[in-house]
């Protein structure tokens, strides 16, 4: 095995700590917060390595294959969750639920096959490194939103452990999950602005509704039928919750399974 | 909490126009518009733009009606950037060209699209947007996967200057308002001299369908310029030109022939060599290239990318306002 993927399979270990951890912190009521924290950060130097070294050795960064966009929505994905762990305490007790989602999508890495793919000219342009960067922001600050989202559905169904119940109640945690919606919208719009202008250049048309787009779209036109739903009608906190999950879900097939299930030129790059 | 359920009367038409659960409805029949298109895989444009103007219309309103619209700046201008946006994208829709072209090298685009679409409203000036193909390099990666695509291209300004530019991939040449892209489609061109019985000398290409997709295809039926005669013509070669164990680049063949079959008479044509018919005298000449364009005309791009800028940027600050008014783990 190379150091390429030794560093991963370390940074995925650490992963696991890390989330492992935090769950078993929350069933016995107790806040290893720091050493989380610091387990998470070092798995995402370690996995910082290992994809520098893949974009070295490959000449493109890791936008390509389905192994490569897994590989880098976990790093990205963690590296915003670590972010708000830090600068957030309210989130923290969100890795519950943010660390089993990132599991899932660790054991999927290492079901796929890490062979490099072709890296087409049209990707040649900032305007992709640009569509990704709001891409992965969105995606990571949605994730947050699920984390504490799914802390009111998990005391909705009934769950009575320490750590729950000692949270702030629904409504505040509900707040706190919509504005992290609200920052995830900023950040979706400029990945289809972004987006758009990239397809200009590489296809001669900024929107063609292609599989990836009417489905990005989708996704940006539930978070608008939320935030519209949400100042309209005074929704209650668990139905609140139910929404961000489904517009997680909608985002998660957008990114992760239309682009490798449509033949259109336009593949996954986020 | 902002709320923009509760609108003072001014005529219970404009209440009812401006209400942001007509919003919720139209908006969810955007959507359903959206996904029936794509199960269906139908034209977008009506299940688009039937929700998209009421959706306008009801936005409209509430910027009328809705006093949280005139106290609150950000959201404000969020809501006519939305609204230009739904302008914008119908005005470009009804003055839109997209279409396709072919150039050989050497040949200079006279206006003429061998494919194309274009808006209710589009009024072409493609012959102002005169350019000539002066040949191409693609490179090639193992797997006969095409990298980059380097052509350069000539035309006149608007002062009479020669210009001239590399495009290809994700540079266009952009012409009043026309983008012409490089696409995949590239070829083979043959060229001819036409020499009629007692008319004027005429020379000409036939673009070959495309190479490398169509390698095992590389023929075609034409017709003689003037005349009811039909050929068909195939481009023969034994090399390997783009070899899938290596990174190679497009080129043309070292050796080769031009099989060209007129009725029951078959004929093979090195460069150079020219057949007698009754009608003249037909000069294959030598094997050149040919590239395929794509052009898109959308006056509204600009106009479209400022719209979405102000949109997002003023979204973040209505955001902006909403959050650190209070902090983050503070009360709704």
């Amino acid at each position: 095995m190379n150091a390429e993927l030794q560093l991963l399979w370390l940074a995925l270990m650490l992963y696991t700590l890390a989330g492992s951890t935090a769950i078993a912190a929350a069933v016995l009521a107790k806040r290893p917060e720091r050493i989380i924290l610091a387990v998470i950060v070092i798995g995402l130097a370690a996995h910082t390595v290992s994809l520098g070294l893949r974009w070295e050795r490959l000449g493109h960064g890791p936008f390509i294959t389905l192994f490569e966009i897994l590989s880098s929505n976990v790093w990205s994905l963690l590296a915003i969750y670590a972010l708000a762990y830090w600068r957030v305490p309210a989130v923290r007790p969100a890795a519950v639920v943010v660390m089993p989602v990132l599991f899932l999508m660790m054991a999927w890495l290492l079901v796929t096959s890490s062979v490099a793919g072709h890296f087409p000219p049209t990707y040649r342009t900032v305007w992709l490194y640009v569509h990704l960067l709001f891409g992965k922001v969105f995606l990571g600050t949605v994730l947050v939103a699920v984390g504490v989202a799914g802390l009111i559905l998990l005391r909705q169904a009934g769950l009575r452990v320490a750590s729950l119940t000692q949270l702030p109640d629904d409504v505040r945690l509900e707040y706190l999950a919509f504005r992290f919606i609200m920052v995830g919208f900023i950040f979706e719009s400029l990945m289809l602005v972004a987006g758009a202008i990239w397809a200009q250049d590489a296809w001669g048309r900024y929107w063609a509704w292609d599989p990836l787009e009417t489905w990005a779209f989708a996704t940006w036109l539930l978070l608008a039928f939320f935030i519209h739903l949400r100042v309209t009608v005074r929704l209650e906190p668990w139905r609140s919750a139910a929404l961000i999950w489904a517009v997680f879900v909608l985002a998660f097939l957008t990114f992760f399974g239309v682009p490798f299930v449509s033949t259109a030129p336009h593949k996954g790059a986020v | 909490m902002q709320t923009f359920a509760v609108i003072p009367a001014r005529g219970d038409w404009l209440a009812a126009a401006a209400s942001s659960r007509v919003t919720l409805v139209l908006l969810a029949l955007l959507a359903a518009g959206i996904g029936a298109t794509y199960a269906l895989d139908a034209d977008v444009t009506f299940a688009l733009s039937a929700p998209l103007g009421l959706l306008a219309l009801n936005l409209a309103a509430a910027i009328a009606a809705n006093p949280v619209f005139r106290r609150n700046t950000a959201l404000l201008v969020f809501h006519l950037a939305l609204l230009a946006l739904v302008v914008l994208a119908a005005a470009g829709r009804l003055t839109y060209l997209k279409g396709q072209l072919e150039l050989a090298e050497g040949e200079v685009f006279n206006g003429q699209l061998t494919q194309s679409e274009a808006g209710r409203w589009h009024r072409s000036q493609l012959e102002r947007a005169q350019f000539a193909n002066e040949g191409f390099t693609i490179r090639y990666e193992k797997g006969v996967n095409r990298a980059e695509t380097r052509n350069g291209v000539r035309w006149l300004d608007d002062n009479g200057a020669l210009q001239r530019a590399v495009i290809g991939d994700i540079n266009p040449l952009v012409l009043h308002g026309y983008r012409f892209y490089t696409s995949s489609n590239k070829g083979f061109a043959p060229v001819f001299v036409w020499h009629p019985t007692g008319g004027a000398l005429r020379r000409g290409t036939i673009n070959l369908p495309s190479y490398p997709v169509h390698e095992y295809r590389q023929a075609l039926e034409w017709q003689l310029p003037g005349t009811n005669t039909t050929l068909w013509t195939m481009l023969q070669f034994d090399e390997v030109l783009l070899d899938p164990e290596q990174v190679s680049q497009f080129r043309l063949p070292e050796k080769h022939n031009l099989v060209v079959r007129i009725g029951e008479a078959r004929h093979e044509l090195a460069p150079g060599e020219s057949i007698s018919l009754p009608q003249g005298m037909l000069v294959y000449e030598r094997l050149s290239t040919w590239m395929g364009y794509t052009v898109f005309y959308d006056w509204t791009l600009p106009w479209l990318f400022a719209a979405c800028l102000l949109a997002v940027a003023s979204m973040a600050w209505h955001f902006w306002q909403k959050c650190a008014a209070q902090p983050w783990d503070g009360d709704a």
